[in-house]
């Protein structure tokens, strides 16, 4: 099989992987070699779908032993399938490198003979691409959930990121759909590359020379709306990943039915506003402060899908509001809807000079669309409106009638680390 | 009102830093001036302020030290090109001698805004650049890269790719202004070009070109196809050059 035709198959079969970040890392270019990786990362190009093209995002074989239902590549599925050689792979990222086609690699198998044997196929790759062609450039490497821990550390070693997929939001569902996948696979090998990033910058702070391990961090992807997992459970999860594993992102994405086993619910098309209100609550919690008890409860156990989460929250605590935009703090900024880190950050700059007044939050590019029911500039409202939430409610969704649908948009490119 | 104080310069960007470096030793106050490029005209209203080089360079390097990021800002904003931005550029220097970096945050300010916007946005082209350049293989080996930006960001953009393509021996052309950028064993060189002639290129570059575009296509989940955001994403104007997007 040629190159091309086994390109096709295996970039085709690694599109379901949601990660594409090529941020996080900053490393210097060799003098021999080639390439390096920037701080905030670079999109390359936008495929047909939107989403951002950073990394030569691929399998290395889709030749699986495992049969889960949710997965193109399952054993049981009649596609056709393909394996890269490592010098293929290695050819390929330089090849597109050199044209400026890609920031780096993203490499994922299906499990071929057994977890260490493709493992240790996974890690020949980047060590051939890391040692012996000193490519300077990104690289994602895919933990396969029941490697050894030897393996793992080496990946860690090569690679500026390392995940392991948690795929399906609970335990439960993983027997069901994914029964050769067992929980403590995949989060044994999490919690360890977690201890070794820790220590690893420890000991570069002691040492510049001492190794990196994985410096741009962790992340997972997980599953939406193939089990029946409410959005509640989904936040905790993600949450109790940031906060005791120190994961950097957890990428969700939407089903997409490829396969009509009657282990599935049956999905007229991939839950994609409910992926991309997911989204926005884990950008909650990560950047604005929210813990996933505020977002939802278990008599709301799931996300809005008329409001974002955060004026959903706004609507639901009118005590807070209205917040006065010349003296509230960073915090309380943050939680006001339509206000994100930018605009308050620049608002916090612009009342060093004068106090900011309406016509002032417009000149300095906040969005007033929503914001302007829930501050007031010194002391004065925005809307004339009465402040019931009732009422805010009404007119955020007339004011929303004529605006475009939410994006689909299932990654935001790296704007953040 | 104050009668504004008209002063004019040669056009050049040491002609314009060295205006501004007089203005703000000898005007006491910068908000009621108004300096502009000369023009060729015989009866022209205004004092014109001469070039100095030295002038220039020096305000330049007290930018620098009094507030890097601000003259970063100002970097970026001079490779925009903009005429008639002479006056807000004025004003915004006199108010980083007087705040500091954090003028930048003084946004509700026109001039702060005039300037800061458009250092954003040649900023935004020029990252956004560095992701869209794309390399060609040429017979001997060297690669060469098109393009067309709004911004005149070939030397920014260049000396980026020096420490990342930094073994390869590639070239920069900026189509519409016809300039282009040299890396080779280690050196970095601008020039004019007069008449480009499209070198012939190597062997196995349409192979290469014809994986990245299955790539391209293949990993596009077709369920969720998204013109309208890709084109937001990546506006069409950039497509000329891109590999991924030719026989489109």
């Amino acid at each position: 099989m040629d190159t091309l035709t086994k390109l096709q198959i295996l970039s085709g079969a690694a599109r379901y992987d949601a990660s594409c970040a090529s941020s996080g890392s900053k490393r210097e270019a060799s003098s021999g070699g080639i390439g390096n990786t920037s701080q905030s990362g670079i999109c390359h190009s936008w495929s047909d779908d939107g989403r951002c093209i950073s990394l030569l995002k691929i399998l290395l074989s889709n030749d699986c032993r495992y049969d889960c239902a949710y997965c193109v590549n399952r054993s049981s599925n009649a596609v056709e399938r393909a394996s890269f050689t490592a010098r293929e792979v290695v050819d390929l990222t330089l090849e597109f490198y050199r044209r400026n086609y890609i920031e780096g690699l993203f490499l994922s198998s299906a499990v071929m003979q057994s977890p260490d044997s493709t493992m240790e196929r996974m890690v020949r790759v980047v060590e051939t691409l890391r040692l012996e062609e000193q490519f300077g450039g990104y690289i994602h490497l895919k933990i396969i959930p029941g490697c050894s821990s030897e393996l793992v550390r080496k990946a860690g070693l090569y690679a500026d990121r390392i995940s392991v997929n948690i795929e399906l939001p609970s335990q439960v569902s993983l027997q069901r759909l994914a029964p050769q996948k067992h929980k403590d696979a995949i989060l044994e090998p999490m919690a360890l590359i977690g201890r070794e990033i820790t220590s690893s910058l420890v000991e570069r702070k002691a040492d510049r020379r001492a190794p990196r391990f994985a410096p741009a961090g962790q992340s997972t992807q997980m599953i939406i709306g193939a089990s029946p997992e409410n959005d509640f459970q989904i936040l905790r999860l993600s949450q109790g990943l940031y906060k005791k594993m120190n994961l950097k992102r957890v990428y969700y994405s939407a089903y997409v039915p490829v396969s009509d086993d009657n282990r599935l619910p049956v999905l007229a098309s991939p839950p994609l506003l409910r992926e991309h209100r997911l989204y926005q609550a884990d950008w909650l919690l990560r950047f604005y402060g929210f813990s996933a008890e505020e977002i939802l409860s278990d008599d709301l156990p799931f996300l809005d899908e008329t409001f974002d989460p955060k004026t959903a929250w706004a609507l639901r605590h009118p005590e807070f509001f209205p917040v006065e935009i010349n003296r509230a703090d960073y915090a309380t900024l943050l939680r006001v809807p339509g206000i994100g880190v930018t605009s308050a950050k620049r608002i916090i700059a612009a009342r060093r000079f004068s106090s900011v007044t309406p016509e002032g939050m417009k000149k300095i590019g906040v969005v007033m669309k929503r914001a302007k029911y829930f501050i007031t500039s010194s002391g004065m409202s925005f809307e004339k409106a009465g402040r019931a939430p009732a009422l805010i409610r009404q007119q955020l969704l007339l004011g929303e009638a004529t605006a475009t649908l939410p994006s689909r948009q299932l990654l935001l490119p790296g704007l953040f680390l | 009102m104050k009668a504004m104080k008209r002063y004019l310069y040669d056009g050049t960007a040491d002609g314009l830093f060295s205006a501004i470096s007089w203005i703000l030793e000898e005007e006491a106050e910068p908000e009621n001036v108004v300096l502009a490029e000369r023009e060729q005209t015989l009866f022209e209203d205004g004092f014109f302020i001469a070039t100095n080089v030295t002038q220039a360079e020096s305000l330049f390097v007290r930018l620098r030290n009094r507030a890097p990021d601000a003259a970063y800002s100002i970097s970026l904003f001079m490779l925009a090109e903009k005429g008639g931005m002479e006056s807000s550029l004025l004003n915004y220097i006199a108010l980083v001698f007087t705040h500091g970096d954090k003028v930048s945050g003084y946004l509700t300010h026109p001039a702060v805004r005039d300037i800061v916007s458009l250092a954003k946005k040649a900023g935004r082209e020029l990252h956004r650049m560095k992701g869209l350049l794309r390399f060609e293989k040429l017979q001997d080996g060297a690669y060469l890269a098109k393009m067309e930006p709004n911004h005149n960001i070939i030397q920014p953009l260049a000396s980026y790719f020096c420490t990342r393509l930094r073994a390869q021996h590639w070239f920069l052309y900026d189509v519409k202004r016809r300039i282009a950028a040299q890396w080779s064993n280690g050196g970095l060189q601008f020039g004019t070009i007069e008449q480009f002639i499209t070198p012939a290129l190597s062997e196995d570059e349409k192979k290469v070109q014809l994986l990245w575009q299955t790539f391209f296509k293949t990993i596009a989940i077709s369920d969720r196809k998204n013109p309208r955001l890709q084109k937001s994403n990546m506006p069409m104007k950039y497509w000329k050059y891109l590999t991924e997007k030719q026989g489109e």
